[in-house]
């Protein structure tokens, strides 16, 4: 795979990712994910403790993080690219974690939180490693300015 | 790079994860007798059991809630306070309680409560209370310790509320309002209904929970459309 493609291949990851955390910060902040239904519980996923970290939502968490990733992927220095894997392997890790308290803190489970967790994040981890191990092991591709 | 890169993936999950477990949002656990919260909003205004102002408002604004339930949390603390203020007080409508307890077992104990207080001339201070010390969905956290804490603050006789909590009387109060939250086909709460000069209750969705998203709603009504 070629620099080029990885790099692109980020930015959409970043640019989906974006979208699905903006999407459940909409959500958070929106009067119908507070409504309780009979059956469906209180949207258990977003309205729980752990929905949000010392008052700010997890969502926006995550859609700062993709806009950062966007913003370093424009930058493209080495720097920019350890901190691209920098974050998207953090983001892994918390993202591990948070399928872990839906499976067993909150028994309940946020579908587009998962499509995050489970597929968007993970990707942009691999993508992310894969350019940077590939970038650092192969002094021929300069990273562009 | 990539060393460098894995530790400060470290850094961050760590402290991602450490704040989720320790500083995350909300309290799951039971009030276990510490109260606190004002009743000042709801403070002055006439109210008879469940209705709070002017009983011949033009505009009735009827909420459907669960005492337990985030989303009634939620509009009480963000629009509630502002439509006491602006259009309650003002005389312009008045506002229906109506419970729907289907959250789970602390949900009626808090229903039974404030239609217990109610009794006595306070539903709406015991209503505020409740939801100024909600606890986790179905944690036990409606105790009776904070029920008497509650009726204490607000000055009710605590024997009378006890025995009226389990009384034949707010018994039938739930029934009737269950018996009726199922033929309006309530599926959750908060759910809102607007009746105007005492007519058919139509239901109303607001934008967001917020008093400038129900103005138009009550401005309509007012208007009579």
């Amino acid at each position: 795979m070629s620099d080029r493609f990885l790099r692109v291949a980020i930015a959409l990851v970043a640019i989906a990712g974006a979208g699905v955390a903006g999407y459940l910060t909409y959500v958070h902040y929106q009067p119908d994910a507070l409504v309780c239904t009979a059956g469906g519980g209180c949207e258990k996923v977003q309205d729980s403790d752990y929905a949000t970290i010392v008052g700010i939502p997890v969502a926006v968490l995550g859609l700062a993080a993709y806009v950062a990733v966007l913003a370093l992927v424009a930058w493209d220095t080495p720097t920019a690219r350890a901190l691209v894997a920098a974050i998207a392997l953090g983001a892994l890790a918390f993202a591990a974690y948070l399928i872990a308290v839906q499976a067993f803190a909150i028994e309940a489970w946020c579908v587009w939180c998962l499509v995050n967790d489970v597929v968007l994040v993970p990707l942009l981890a691999l993508l992310a490693v894969l350019r940077l191990t590939a970038t650092t092991s192969e002094p021929g591709v300069a990273p562009s300015a | 790079m990539l060393w460098i890169a894995l530790g400060g993936a470290a850094v961050v999950a760590i402290a991602l994860i450490a704040g989720s477990l320790l500083l995350r949002g909300g309290d799951d656990t039971p009030s276990g007798g510490t109260t606190s919260g004002s009743t000042a909003e709801v403070d002055g205004i006439p109210q008879d059991r469940t209705l709070l102002g002017d009983p011949d408002a033009k505009v009735t604004l009827i909420q459907w809630e669960d005492l337990q339930c985030p989303g009634c949390l939620a509009y009480q603390e963000g629009a509630f306070p502002g439509i006491v203020e602006q259009y309650v007080r003002a005389g312009k409508i008045n506002v229906r309680f109506k419970g729907y307890t289907f959250i789970g077992d602390d949900s009626e104990k808090a229903l039974r409560a404030a239609l217990a207080a109610g009794l006595q001339g306070k539903f709406w201070q015991m209503q505020t209370l409740l939801y100024q010390n909600q606890g986790g969905e179905n944690t036990g956290w409606v105790t009776d310790e904070l029920i008497r804490d509650l009726a204490t603050q607000i000055g009710l006789d605590v024997d009378k509320l006890e025995a009226d909590m389990g009384s034949a009387k707010v018994t039938a109060q739930i029934a009737a309002m269950q018996k009726e939250a199922e033929q309006l086909g309530i599926r959750g709460t908060p759910t809102f209904f607007i009746s105007v000069d005492g007519g058919t209750p139509y239901q109303v969705q607001p934008d967001a929970y917020t008093v400038e998203a129900f103005a138009p709603i009550f401005e309509d009504a007012l208007q009579g459309s």
